[in-house]
């Protein structure tokens, strides 16, 4: 007997549920339990379950179990997914190509071009010889330790993904500042981006996309890394002095020029931290990507996890905190650049 | 200053003009026009009384300085005058066209061309020069800092900021931060300048400075100048025509002189009984115009000294008669003992205690 037949005998129920209940296809778990204990259990108040779906279900075959549940999402999931799939692949190619391109890139340039072009680039950046002598300190250690090819497609897709969070995420965050209702309606969204574990992004993007395509890990990266961005051009625009806007407003500026010429320069601080914190985060998804095939400094992770590479894992653990540390300390500088440009 | 007796042209009027802060501003607007005022207006149907039915003509060429304390309606009523703010009802003619009519397009032509604006705290833009931001105007017009640094550099140069155009904006004290606000609103080369509270955030022996910048700027260029102040002294030091405002109504206007000797109510009063009115009043408002100009006199003096002055000159000698001259020419005769009384609010109360307990 179940604990919550009551319920369904007091609303006369009883029929329904034996003429609906199939045989409810394999036991679960516990009903396997039971029965091979061979012994009726009798339940005392304490012990009373939570009228969950389970606990339903043995008082009435009709109710659905909770792995009915998740099983509909399931198939839910895989009838649209073909549909979604026609709309959603060739939206998203271009990233495949951008990042194959990309990794091949990065590889096929020689090391002894590719280093000192990223010392240049740091140099024009931030501007710090400090930096730039960290920045070939780390790679030249990575290279010395042969990990420079894990490096550079972990670097490879850094870029790509993180250019593609900018080039979407600061026109997002200029219409949430724009509009009230925009932001109303993206905040929950972001939300749910930046809480959602990554790992649970992977999941339905393994359906929709082959294994073997690397735009799989390029859209969970980038939904991921996107957030910050977002959120502080949105801040930065709202920040801006109203004074300066209103005296841009006395002096006839159209909303165009006010805002390349004084809200976009002045929020330029924050949507500069914004680009920060996307690099770093996209360096935090590339590494759990690797799951899902990107290579990479993960990868090696992975191996150390796998085949239990306690030095494999802790050396490229390493890598990647160098890594991190040196694309943290390029673009602060370049973000402590702007703000001594224009303190207010 | 001007003589009252001229005619003078006006640049801008205002016109009934109504400004209601709420839900439903048009349904407050019956209201306010069947006679409610502010407290039950906010209290009955929460909504604020912004400007009630202000009509102001200001004259071509003159400073017009629109007074009040906080919460009069003053820098609402000069966002008026570009459309910063929206009125709820009524007319702002800015040389006869109705400004309220205009499109965006010829509304931004206005704010460019016609309108320049100086603001309390500065508002200049952080990330540009101050060359870039006196030049604001003809950027905006889109010309290139080459084309215009030459117009923006004469303005810096004539406020006192020679030299300092590659500096940014927070390097600069804030007495020299306004001088670049002004030099932003003058080389935009417009007729009319709007200036809300602009000397209101800087420290008094600075404020004298910028003021005594203003009215010699004014005596070579003649703009039609827009003055928002809550002080009474910077009113009377600069205005041609004085508007008092008090809970967005105006209480009263006319020569700043005009109002000193004959404030309409105890409001006014109030205000002008804590003033210097021997540096204020001036010998044509105390003189006896006409009189006979071969009668023997102490000496002679302008039509617009400064009564201050003239007690200097007489050595507070209060029997002594001057003759008072404009343009070299005698227009009146003044006595001590007249401008003695002057000094004293309200028409001659011997004890200025009981004059203010009664304002």
């Amino acid at each position: 007997m179940a604990t919550y037949d009551f319920i369904f005998d007091s609303l006369n129920l009883r029929d329904w549920c034996d003429s609906h209940g199939g045989e409810g296809g394999p036991m679960t778990m516990a009903q396997l339990l039971g029965q091979s204990s061979g012994e009726e259990t009798t339940v005392s108040a304490w012990d009373t379950p939570f009228p969950s779906l389970d606990a339903l279900h043995d008082a009435c075959a009709a109710v659905p179990r909770s792995r009915d549940l998740t099983t509909g999402l399931e198939e839910g999931f895989m009838t649209i997914k073909d549909s979604l799939k026609v709309v959603v692949d060739p939206l998203t190619q271009p990233l495949s190509w951008a990042l194959n391109d990309a990794l091949w890139l990065m590889q096929a340039v020689p090391w002894w071009i590719m280093i000192p072009l990223l010392m240049l680039i740091s140099w024009l950046v931030g501007r710090s010889f400090k930096i730039v002598g960290l920045l070939a300190l780390t790679f030249g250690f990575l290279a010395f330790v042969d990990y420079y090819d894990y490096t550079m497609q972990t670097l490879a897709i850094i870029f790509v993904c993180a250019f593609i969070c900018v080039l979407f995420g600061v026109p997002i965050g200029i219409a949430m500042s724009r509009s009230d209702r925009f932001q109303r309606f993206m905040i929950p969204v972001l939300d749910m981006l930046q809480t959602l574990p990554p790992f649970v992004y992977l999941i339905p993007l393994i359906f929709l996309f082959s294994v073997t395509e690397p735009k799989l890990y390029g859209i969970a990266i980038i939904l991921y890394a996107m957030v910050p961005v977002v959120r502080l051009t949105d801040l930065g625009i709202r920040l801006v002095d109203k004074d300066v806007i209103e005296a841009a407003d006395a002096f006839g500026m159209t909303n165009r020029q006010k805002l390349f010429g004084v809200q976009i320069p002045l929020a330029l601080p924050n949507i500069m931290a914004g680009v920060n914190q996307t690099i770093m985060m996209s360096l935090a998804m590339v590494v759990i990507a690797s799951l899902v095939s990107a290579p990479g400094l993960g990868v090696l992770v992975l191996r150390g996890i796998r085949s239990l590479e306690l030095g494999v894992g802790l050396l490229s653990g390493l890598g990647i905190v160098l890594l991190a540390i040196v694309l943290d300390r390029v673009t602060k500088a370049a973000l402590a650049r702007i703000n001594a440009s224009q303190p207010r | 200053m001007i003589d009252p007796n001229e005619p003078q042209e006006i640049k801008i009027s205002i016109r009934n003009l109504y400004k209601i802060f709420g839900a439903n501003p048009k349904m407050a607007l019956e209201h306010v026009r069947a006679g409610m005022g502010k407290t039950e207006l906010l209290a009955e149907h929460d909504h604020v009384l912004g400007l009630n039915d202000i009509n102001i003509d200001m004259p071509t060429g003159r400073t017009t300085v629109i007074m009040g304390l906080s919460g009069s309606g003053k820098s609402t009523l000069i966002r008026h005058l570009n459309r910063l703010i929206e009125p709820t009802s009524g007319q702002v003619l800015v040389d006869g066209d109705d400004i309220l009519g205009y499109n965006q397009r010829e509304l931004r032509q206005l704010r460019k061309h016609r309108m320049s604006m100086v603001f309390q705290k500065f508002a200049l833009m952080p990330h540009r020069t101050v060359l870039q931001n006196a030049g604001l105007a003809p950027a905006v017009e889109g010309q290139r800092e080459s084309a215009y640094a030459d117009e923006a550099r004469k303005w810096l140069d004539r406020v006192g900021l020679e030299g300092q155009g590659a500096l940014y904006p927070h390097q600069l004290s804030g007495g020299m931060q306004q001088r670049v606000g002004i030099a932003r609103a003058l080389t935009s080369n417009s007729d009319v300048m709007l200036m809300d509270e602009a000397f209101s955030a800087l420290d008094p022996l600075i404020r004298t400075d910028m003021q005594n910048l203003l009215i010699e700027l004014q005596g070579e260029l003649q703009k039609t100048i827009v003055f928002i102040t809550h002080d009474l002294d910077e009113a009377l030091k600069l205005a041609d025509h004085l508007v008092i405002l008090k809970d967005g109504f105006t209480v009263q206007q006319g020569e700043p002189q005009h109002i000193l000797l004959n404030p309409a109510d105890p409001y006014i009063e109030d205000f002008v009984s804590d003033i210097n009115r021997a540096r204020v009043l001036r010998t044509r408002s105390v003189m006896k115009r006409g009189g006979d100009p071969s009668v023997e006199v102490a000496g002679e003096v302008d039509h617009d000294d400064n009564l201050e002055s003239v007690i200097e000159m007489s050595g507070g000698d209060t029997t002594k008669l001057y003759r008072v001259t404009k343009n070299g020419e005698h227009i009146g005769l003044l006595q001590m003992r007249d401008l003695v009384r002057a000094l004293v609010p309200q028409g001659g109360s011997d004890d200025p205690e009981a004059a203010r307990r009664a304002g």
